[in-house]
């Protein structure tokens, strides 16, 4: 028997929250852009300051700080390896919730002068990059999943970095021939590299943990990475090089990647010895199916003469039902982890403490996450037909259940 | 009912807070050892490596046993081999999960 007495990885929890509180306020304050903005949304007008704000609020402000603080907790959990250093952790997340609250409000009053907050954000992320960087080198022992998150942190440094220049060029007209590449290849690298490599990585540590399965192979993961970055790279190169094949082989890899991680995780799951799974995971199960249902969706437009109507559209779809959802359900299981582990944890064999599903009102998850499903479908319908009753009616839906999953995630720090 | 009987009966408060299952129903106290002393060491294993609940639940396993009055020094060693699996589990921790 190979004996390990404490492991002591816990990451203070005060760390993990602060991600998670602002990035519920931001969620709330990008719908309500949103919500104002809905005429110019309908009308095909995507890039406006006020939905930049909104989107970078959404994606930066709820998405990416959600997934900086999951990861503040995750990785000590999926690595084995203690956070390299706590209180440089504090001063990263001050650093960039500042940086993300002055950069999506310069974006909205003035978008030229968003360089200075970009640099402050950048700052922000680029501290993360470290803290991770040096907290992954300490792994005894770096497997698939110390890939699929490596790779995603490397996607998250050049999103930003293209997204620096994308203002750069905007500002000074610097590589302005290149100005639409490096903005396919900026939304590329955050949306299907940082965020679905990210899921991928630690779905492979999560499914089987909530599902207690068992004995289920991983080689398929070796396939999903290999596919799935061959697919982010020649996507990439198509960009640049301006070349329709490659972006359709691009795609078609993307497509293939991701449905082999759909098929892995259906066998993890068949695996699993929890007859009945929580509703909350059993939504991120179900927005891997959505997710490989829009990646298929953007490779039969590839081929029709309306692809350049559809990808806008079908961007949003990709994250709001994959990565916004799946990080919704899995945040209904971090959440309630986070703050039993504050509060019960040192209860335990002193006294009976509640247990997980007693601290999050699990009852509200089928309903709010439905109507969520419903009011995004209802959304990128109102784009695509331009019907400004079907898109205001949908985005209020919208922004109305977000504001109440964020209550009801909030609620928890009162169990 | 001796001492060791008296620590298994104690580790069944201790529960896995995410599946709600007692560590003894899970299968995941390998041996319990009583010294002529009164001291306790428990060998044990949790479902997964890395599982998030790792020290919860130790640090409740050592709670519950030091809970009763006769033990001295209470010792528990987290072990990952043999891994745990589900054939180390109770037939009432098998029914709690749905089997």
């Amino acid at each position: 028997m190979l004996p390990q007495s404490s492991m002591g990885n816990e990451t203070n929890i005060k760390l993990p929250f602060s991600f998670i509180i602002f990035s519920l306020i931001a969620l709330v304050l990008s719908q309500i852009l949103v919500l104002i903005n809905g005429q110019m949304l309908v009308n095909g007008s995507f890039r406006i300051p006020a939905i930049w704000s909104a989107a970078h609020l959404l994606v930066l402000g709820w998405a990416l700080m959600v997934a900086m603080g999951a990861m503040y907790q995750l990785v000590p959990v999926a690595f084995l390896t203690k956070i390299w250093n706590e209180k440089f952790g504090f001063i990263q997340f001050f650093v960039t919730a500042l940086g993300i609250a002055s950069f999506s409000w310069m974006l909205y009053v003035s978008p030229q002068n968003a360089f200075l907050p970009g640099i402050l954000m950048l700052l922000g992320i680029l501290m993360f990059l470290f803290q991770m960087f040096m907290t992954l080198r300490k792994q005894a022992k770096p497997n698939i999943l110390t890939a699929f998150v490596g790779s995603a942190l490397v996607c998250l440094f050049l999103t930003i970095f293209l997204g620096i220049t994308l203002i750069y060029s905007l500002q000074t007209g610097f590589a302005a021939e290149y100005y639409q590449a490096i903005f396919k290849s900026h939304l590329l690298m955050g949306v299907t590299g940082w965020f679905t490599l990210l899921i991928f990585g630690f779905s492979y540590k999560m499914a089987p943990m909530f599902s207690l399965s068992h004995g289920f192979p991983m080689v398929h993961a070796r396939y999903v990475y290999g596919l799935y970055m061959s697919g982010l790279v020649i996507t990439l190169i198509s960009f640049f090089s301006d070349n329709s094949y490659l972006l359709k082989a691009g795609f078609f890899l993307l497509l293939v990647g991701f449905s082999v991680f759909s098929w892995h995780v259906s066998i993890i799951i068949k695996k699993r010895l929890k007859k009945k799974l929580d509703h909350s995971f059993s939504f991120a199960l179900a927005a891997i199916g959505l997710g490989n249902l829009v990646h298929l969706a953007a490779f039969i437009a590839l081929w029709t003469e309306q692809f350049s109507i559809l990808i806008g559209p079908l961007v949003y779809l990709y994250l709001l039902l994959w990565i916004v959802l799946s990080i919704m359900g899995y945040l209904f299981k971090i959440v309630p982890f986070l703050w039993w582990t504050y509060k019960y944890s040192k209860e335990m064999g002193k006294r009976a403490v509640p247990s997980l599903k007693d601290v999050m009102n699990e009852q509200v998850v089928v309903p709010f996450f439905t109507i969520f499903v419903i009011a995004v479908l209802a959304v990128f319908l109102s784009i695509i037909f331009k019907s400004i009753i079907l898109f205001n009616v949908g985005q209020f839906v919208l922004s109305i259940v977000f504001i109440a999953i964020a209550l009801t995630i909030l609620n928890v720090l009162k169990k | 009912m001796n001492l060791k009987e008296k620590v298994l009966e104690a580790l069944k408060s201790v529960y896995d807070p995410e599946l709600n299952i007692n560590v003894v129903d899970l299968g995941l106290i390998y041996n319990v050892e009583v010294t002529e002393e009164k001291n306790v060491d428990v060998t044990m294993t949790l479902t997964t490596p890395g599982c998030p609940l790792h020290d919860s639940i130790t640090t409740g396993v050592r709670y519950a046993v030091q809970g009763i009055e006769e033990t001295k020094n209470v010792e528990v060693n987290l072990v990952w081999e043999p891994a745990w699996s589900p054939d180390k589990m109770t037939p009432e921790g098998l029914r709690l999960l749905g089997r």
